[in-house]
């Protein structure tokens, strides 16, 4: 069956013609954020198409022959869309974007999955952020009129959990392949709540730093182990998904269009030779910290594909990022090299 | 030029921290600044550096520091980290050469942490210092 590309959009309109243009062809459809105003999502806001500019894009997508699917996955409102005002506001934005002709809607929070379902010609799409990990929740989404779920990525590596999901469902799954986030993130919840107050609705926080995030990172340097053991997938690897889902998700609409494009490219050619960390969503700060040779990690899945993820009594991806992770030094100067993990210690040099 | 300066200089505090903890760290950004009060310095964002790494390493570091200072030719009067508020994660290193109307708001603190989420490595005193800059 045709492989299917979810590819992410930032919002503005020549962004747009730019990834049509380039990769139209290999594009099933686009994803972009809403307006804030209505709800929120699960990333900042690079941009806040307004209805008339939806509908616009809309047209010149379909156009093309590539479909149109507006993210509003909030994973908290505040109990917001369970009050009067509330419910009507974005019942209104829901009718006006089912009048621009979008396709699909993701949501995260199970009164809009049912709403769509039954409100709109346009279909609701299960979130990532609804968590999705187990053949029962599936089912509960399904019930509730899914359309397609997207699944959550900490089960990427457990193919029986793809596997019971797959038979317990008859609606479409989705992979969302590049996400890079930590593998049972602690700080998930929390920070997606986070962003959905942050880039949603006013009242707005105004917080001093995404604590969050920062730990997350925190977490990464001091341990690149947990960037390994995240749950991508690799362009190489899609294929061995093939009997979960033909339907991935490429992560990334706060990226520059060329790096969407490359990621389009990569798993539209199911390979990429180069670094892994210029295919993740998240962390993009540490594309500049670490080199992970994408080559070194053939045949990987053939370990996580019968992977117990007790990593306690394993230590293959311990092994794996010692022999894979390289870390840069003298960034940005002219002795700028790479330099193994492990070693880091014993040849960083100083200059002055 | 001070962008090839800053450039080099970057690169060297993130070595010399991997160095001293044996692990990466990853200096994401120096930058100069200056400000409307007439502050003014240098800071370096981080990554992958916690308070205890600086408690650990305080005199080593402080002592590179210092030099970092004198190499991008600002007065090592005031260095400090800046932490991620409620918690031990480090954000940046600051050297700042303090005006008149914000050196109070550090001179008159008792100990290291003026703010909740400032941690003061070094401080010279007005009194302390040997030129008369100001701001």
């Amino acid at each position: 069956m045709k492989k299917k590309l979810y590819v992410p959009h930032p919002g503005h309109f020549d962004g747009l013609k730019e990834l049509i243009s380039e990769a139209g062809k290999d594009i099933y459809s686009i994803f972009m954020a809403g307006s804030p105003d209505y709800v929120g999502t699960g990333r900042s806001n690079l941009s806040s198409p307004q209805i008339e500019d939806i509908r616009e894009q809309t047209e010149y997508a379909h156009k093309n022959g590539v479909a149109v699917e507006i993210v509003l996955n909030s994973s908290c409102m505040g109990g917001r869309h369970l009050t009067p005002e509330g419910f009507n506001l974005i019942h209104w934005y829901l009718e006006q974007l089912d009048s621009c002709g979008v396709d699909t809607i993701v949501v995260a929070d199970p009164f809009l999955v049912e709403a769509v379902a039954k409100d709109f010609s346009m279909k609701p799409v299960v979130s990532v952020l609804s968590f999705v990990n187990s053949p029962e929740k599936a089912e509960f989404y399904y019930d509730l009129g899914a359309s397609s779920i997207v699944v959550d990525p900490d089960v990427h590596r457990h193919f029986d959990v793809l596997h019971a999901i797959r038979d317990a469902v008859d609606c479409e799954l989705k992979l969302l392949v590049n996400e890079g986030c930590l593998y049972q993130c602690p700080f998930r919840y929390a920070h997606f709540n986070f962003f959905s107050h942050a880039f949603g609705p006013q009242p707005r926080p105004n917080v001093l730093t995404d604590y969050y995030y920062e730990r997350c990172i925190l977490l990464r340097i001091k341990d690149p182990r947990l960037i390994i053991n995240s749950p991508w997938i690799r362009p190489e690897d899609i294929h061995e998904y093939a009997d979960v889902t033909n339907v991935f998700k490429i992560g990334g609409r706060t990226h520059y269009i060329n790096w969407i494009l490359n990621c389009v490219r990569a798993y539209t050619d199911e390979r990429y030779d180069g670094n892994l960390m210029d295919l993740l969503d998240c962390p993009k700060d540490l594309k500049d910290l670490y080199y992970i040779s994408n080559r070194d990690l053939d045949y990987a899945i053939n370990h996580w594909k019968n992977c117990p993820t007790v990593c306690a009594d394993c230590g293959f991806c311990r092994d794996l990022t010692e022999k894979a992770v390289r870390v840069y030094t003298g960034g940005g100067t002219e002795s700028e090299r790479l330099i193994e993990w492990s070693k880091i210690a014993d040849e960083t040099a100083v200059h002055a | 030029m001070i962008t090839e300066e800053l450039l080099q200089v970057r690169s060297d505090i993130e070595n010399n921290l991997r160095m001293l903890l044996g692990r990466a760290v990853m200096v994401t950004d120096l930058d100069a600044f200056a400000l409307p009060c007439g502050c003014n310095g240098i800071t370096a964002n981080i990554r992958g550096l916690e308070l205890d790494d600086i408690e650990v390493f305080e005199e080593q570091m402080l002592i590179y520091f210092k030099k970092t200072a004198s190499r991008l030719g600002i007065p090592p009067s005031f260095i400090f980290a800046r932490l991620i508020p409620g918690s031990s994660v480090v954000a940046a290193i600051n050297w700042r050469v303090l005006c008149d109307r914000c050196y109070p708001d550090f001179a008159r603190a008792r100990g290291k942490t003026p703010r909740p989420d400032i941690y003061i490595m070094h401080l010279e005193r007005r009194g302390q210092q040997k030129g008369t800059k100001k701001g």
